[in-house]
């Protein structure tokens, strides 16, 4: 076991309300697409009906000429340097110059007095295109007669990885049973449920962007290079938003189109999508083709592993890069072993730019291997639950790929899914038709390294406490998204100053007015803003004490702070009031203001691309799912699942459980129906929540969340991630129990009634088992 | 996404809203629920330069029992009118599911029986149900009214009998009669706001254990929802058993003749047919109109 620290908190570990829940609830949040500004034009892109094609003209004259059309642009009004996510991979342009590249690249945009007016003006467009092959399949696009997609990269491939720890083959070699098994991933969209939006206005040679985002600070830092602007003449911030899982973590069309027109115009211009738009623009789950061979000892000990992925990447890089090494990079957390390789080809395609989505690069490899173990655990006439007790990770251990774990519950989240689930009892005893399966998961708590190369912290707060005490306020660059973080780090602060929650204000995400911070993704902020936070926090404390100990005549090192009081542990007769205090300091030494920073310490190895998957500390989670099949129609009922989590310190409970049922929300509709599906020309056939399904209430199964004891030393108050790490179990799990249900294999994503239908048939056809 | 612009009326009598459907001709587009002509609209899908709004035509919402009629459902009922209405509970319980299965909430709060007809989509979840009960429709002219039986109503996907520049669909109308039972079997994608893959209603009269007679209409199978004419002339007179109802959907499946889409293949459809066309029969013979 970990060494757990129990700590008696004030305001932490508490399910506090969410800061920002009643006006979400009554209506009253403005998101960005609800912002209006004096003069405000609206703009819309104009976007490619080809999947692959030269462009030889673009007339746009007869769309300037329609009435309330304010400025039409194209690759000739934009700025020529190329963006993505690694100078290596620089590959998007803000609009096509030579060749479109999927259907719904973008072409030109127009700002218009009013929406109808922007569709007007799209139609009067005159492009005129020369049609090319198109690339569609993955499996082919390095084949030497397919087209080129980008000069630059030959024979279309995007990245290549190869990465070999300790000596795969000879551990196969001694190996009890080797076994390979191929899967694929599918094509998926995090489709949150706000649309895209950027408003972009200038004043003077300043830039103002207000956008749907996930990381203000990336777009920040993208938009200036893209305009040659110092960053402090760019400004990016967010009101509330919608989700983001992953697909509003970089600038799209959006932000850069907005810019170039506002500034035509001189006029704040409002951009969105629509949800065909948003599907089309795409930076959703890759495609991917897994063969994972795993050798294991008699007892099922695995002794060595060889991931071999191909991943169709789409169009352009997008986060893709980091995405492709994480698929394998992930595979070694939750079981120990000495030996593994990961190869991966990331290819380019004629389809849209895949991109970071919940769990980046992770999940559909974890379904990989999970289903891949439970096949070996057959094989030799093992429970699943025991193989992977035998195999789990242990605390304080080093992967083969060099990632340090530090607290590590493994085998204690399958202990305890084990037993809330009933395994043992339930295991091979269902009724006909019933399965029970188990996976587990584990997701970096922020990434090793930032986004970008840079020497910046990864995180930066400042707490100001208002100059009467009765209220504070965090400022941090922190974004939430609808995760709650803003909920979470006021808590933090709160419990760090010894403040109440109720009296924190926070002002959040906007690169003017908050310090830097990278923002939501890689499940970062609550260990990563938050030790930022924590750090602001004391200081303001520390002050408070060296005051109240002024005031009081009493030694700083005997007093404390908690929830609003000052006070001293020994001598009830001391006593004063956070207000009071930090009045008294405002009046004597102007403003109480307490800043922290956070940078990770040096993580990882030395080989190519050992930053990818590097993090100050890992969750871990075991998923149990007890499912019902259609024999005849193949119709999957997911009854119930259990999630056990090991994600440190929780700040507040009854968000860490939302995030659950959140994560298990997308991870079941991932699981079982959603598919982003192109006809023959590269088209999506199913851009809308009605062919694309997601699931509703109705369909979620009944969720069972655990917590195992976990203490991070890592993290503040020894806090891990959350919100990721609970998507990766999801598919695998259900992989699993169909597999238990039924003994049929469903090898690829979504899993659908179909296939399991189509299972069961060849399986009747092919006679009994043997 | 705009609706375009047009001229919107709202007749305050059915007979004033049948001379403007023969005044403006093919020019207009007759609005009831607006679930499906708003979003072909707002596609440009139909460009009508005027729409008819039967909103003001409150007698067509009305779902009561006519003596020597049958249960008279207006065409404006929607879909939530018949989830919740007492009289269909009591009589046909089987219609009141069958609403229930369709598309969302929303979508029933403000989707309309006669537009779900009329729009004639081949998985339409109403159809099959309102085939089986026997159901006819009134017609409703400026100068003309007719009934027309459901089943030779619909003639294509998005095709049916209606002339759209003279009438007005006013009311379905379930028939009195002997049925002893009823179902409508959904099978989607998902559990809420899916369109159908296959769907099959089936009606029977049952003496005892003996079949007198059966109807079942397949959906999204058939360009139309169509009859399994050859599964109820197997049905036809016999003692049933699991054995029979097997056999019967495999006769079924035979009476289907459906396309592979984004939703599901040929294959899969015709075995779902076979499944949910023997699993039907069992649950209308053993449960009455369910």
């Amino acid at each position: 076991m970990s060494e757990t620290v129990k700590q008696d908190h004030a305001v932490i570990g508490k399910s506090v309300p969410k800061i920002d829940g009643r006006e979400k609830v009554t209506g009253a949040a403005r998101y960005t697409a609800d912002l209006k500004f004096p003069n405000m034009l609206f703009g819309k892109i104009l976007t490619s009906p080809f999947a692959h094609a030269r462009i030889i003209s673009i007339d746009t004259s007869e769309a300037e000429k329609i009435p309330g059309v304010r400025a039409v642009i194209t690759h000739k009004d934009a700025p020529t340097l190329k963006y993505g996510i690694s100078p290596a991979r620089w590959d998007e342009n803000i609009f096509c110059i030579d060749t479109v590249k999927f259907v719904g690249d973008k072409v030109a945009a127009v700002a218009c007095i009013d929406e109808q007016t922007c569709y007007k003006a799209l139609a009067a467009i005159k492009v005129e295109y020369e049609e090319l092959p198109a690339v569609l399949d993955p499996l082919h696009a390095t084949d030497e007669d397919q087209p080129q997609i980008h000069p630059e990269f030959v024979r279309n491939i995007n990245a290549e990885i190869h990465q070999d720890f300790g000596d795969v083959e000879a551990a196969f070699k001694d190996a009890h049973y080797v076994r390979t098994d191929t899967f694929v991933g599918n094509r998926t969209y995090q489709t949150p449920i706000e649309p895209h939006t950027a408003t972009s206005m200038w004043d003077g040679e300043k830039l103002t962007v207000y956008s749907s985002t996930q990381s203000p600070h990336y777009f920040q830092y993208y938009i200036a290079r893209e305009f040659g602007l110092p960053m402090g003449d760019v400004r990016v911030l967010k009101t509330y938003v919608g989700g983001g899982f992953g697909g509003k973590l970089e600038p799209t069309g959006l932000e850069f189109g907005g810019a170039i027109l506002a500034k035509i115009t001189g006029r704040p211009v409002k951009m969105f999508y629509d949800r065909a738009e948003m599907f089309a623009h795409n930076r959703g789950r890759h495609r991917q083709y897994m063969t994972i061979t795993s050798g294991v000892d008699k007892d099922g000990k695995i002794l060595g592993v060889h991931a071999d992925f191909v991943m169709d990447g789409g169009a352009y890089t997008s986060l893709g890069i980091a995405t492709a090494y994480y698929a394998g990079a992930m595979l070694t957390l939750t079981y120990e072993f000495d030996n593994f390789r990961f190869d991966m080809l990331r290819v380019y395609t004629n389809l849209p730019a895949c991109g970071a989505q919940r769990g980046h690069g992770a999940p559909q490899p974890r379904y990989a291997f999970e289903a891949h173990l439970d096949n070996i655990a057959k094989d030799l006439d093992i429970d699943p639950m025991d193989i992977r007790i035998l195999n789990a990770r242990r605390p304080n251990t080093t992967t083969p790929n060099e990632f340090l774990v530090n607290s590590c519950e493994m085998k204690a989240c399958l202990e305890k899914a084990r037993e809330i689930s009933g395994w043992d009892e339930k295991k091979g005893n269902l009724p006909k038709g019933r399965g029970i399966g188990v996976a587990t998961g584990s997701f970096v708590s922020g990434a090793g390294y930032p986004i970008y190369r840079t020497d910046l912290p990864h995180a930066a707060a400042m707490i100001k406490v208002g100059e009467d005490g009765t209220a504070a306020t965090l400022y941090t660059g922190a974004t939430d998204i609808g995760q709650g973080s803003d909920t979470v780090l006021c808590q933090m602060a709160a419990e760090a100053m010894g403040y109440t929650y109720e009296q924190m204000k926070i002002v959040a995400a906007d690169t003017e007015t908050t310090p830097h911070d990278f923002g939501a993704y890689a499940s970062r902020q609550t260990l990563m803003s938050g030790a930022a936070v924590k750090q602001a926090g004391e200081e303001v404390k520390a002050q408070m004490l060296e005051i109240a100990a002024e005031m009081l005549d009493f030694p700083a090192v005997d007093l404390d702070i908690r929830e609003g009081k000052v006070f001293s542990p020994g001598n009830a007769s001391v006593t004063l009031t956070f207000e009071e205090v930090a009045r008294h300091f405002f009046v004597n030494r102007g403003p109480l203001v307490g800043k922290g920073s956070y940078t990770p310490p040096k993580l990882g190895g030395k080989f190519k691309g050992a930053a990818v998957g590097t993090s100050p500390a890992y969750s871990f989670a075991a998923q149990v799912s007890e499912v019902e099949i259609d024999e005849e129609t193949g119709e999957i009922n997911v009854l119930d699942v259990w999630d056990v989590h090991d994600c440190g310190t929780v700040i507040n409970p009854a968000l860490l459980e939302a995030q659950v049922h959140g994560a298990l929300f997308m991870g079941l509709g991932e699981s079982i129906w959603e598919e982003v599906k192109f006809d023959d020309k590269g088209r999506i056939l199913n851009p809308n929540l009605s062919e694309y399904r997601i699931p509703t209430a109705v369909d979620m199964p009944v969720v069972h969340s655990a917590l195992v004891d976990s203490y991070e030393p890592a993290g503040p108050w020894g806090v891990k991630e959350v919100g990721e790490g609970a998507t990766l179990p999801t598919m695998g799990c259900f992989r699993n129990a169909i597999f238990d249900a039924m003994g049929v294999s469903i090898n690829s994503l979504p899993l659908g009634y179909e296939k399991v239908w189509r299972a069961l048939k060849e399986r009747r056809e092919e006679g009994p088992a043997e | 996404m705009f609706l375009p612009d047009f001229d919107y009326h709202a007749p305050e009598t059915l007979a004033e809203a049948c001379d403007l459907v023969r005044d403006l001709g093919p020019s207009a587009k007759v609005l009831a629920g607006g679930t499906d002509l708003l979003i072909k609209l707002k596609h440009g899908l139909v460009t009508p330069t005027a729409v008819i709004s039967l909103k003001a035509l409150d007698e067509l919402k009305t779902i009561t029992h006519v003596p020597g009629r049958g249960v008279v459902i207006g065409a404006r009922a929607t879909h939530n009118d018949l989830v919740n209405s007492p009289l269909l509970h009591e009589r046909f319980l089987s219609v009141s599911e069958a609403a229930h299965k369709l598309a969302n909430n929303q979508v029933r709060n403000r989707g309309t029986v006669g537009g779900n007809l009329v729009n004639a989509i081949p998985s339409a979840d109403l159809p099959p149900i309102l085939i089986a009960l026997d159901a006819w429709i009134t017609l409703v002219g400026s100068n003309t009214s007719r009934t027309v039986p459901l089943h030779s109503f619909f003639t294509g996907p998005s095709c049916c009998v209606i002339d759209p520049v003279d009438e007005i669909l006013t009311e379905i109308v379930l028939p009195d009669q002997q049925t002893t039972g009823s179902t409508y079997l959904k099978f989607a994608l998902r559990r809420s706001g899916a369109l159908s893959v296959t769907g099959v209603a089936v009606a029977v009269t049952m003496d005892g254990d003996t079949i007198v007679d059966s109807r079942i209409c397949l959906g999204a199978v058939f360009p139309v929802p169509v009859r399994a004419n050859d599964a109820e002339d197997l049905l036809r007179g016999k003692t049933w058993s699991d054995e029979l109802l097997a056999e019967a959907g495999e006769a079924a499946s035979c009476c289907a003749l459906p396309i592979t889409d984004i939703r599901g293949t040929a294959e899969y459809r015709l075995d779902l047919v076979r499944v949910l066309t023997k699993r039907a029969l069992k649950r209308a013979i053993t449960e009455g109109h369910v």
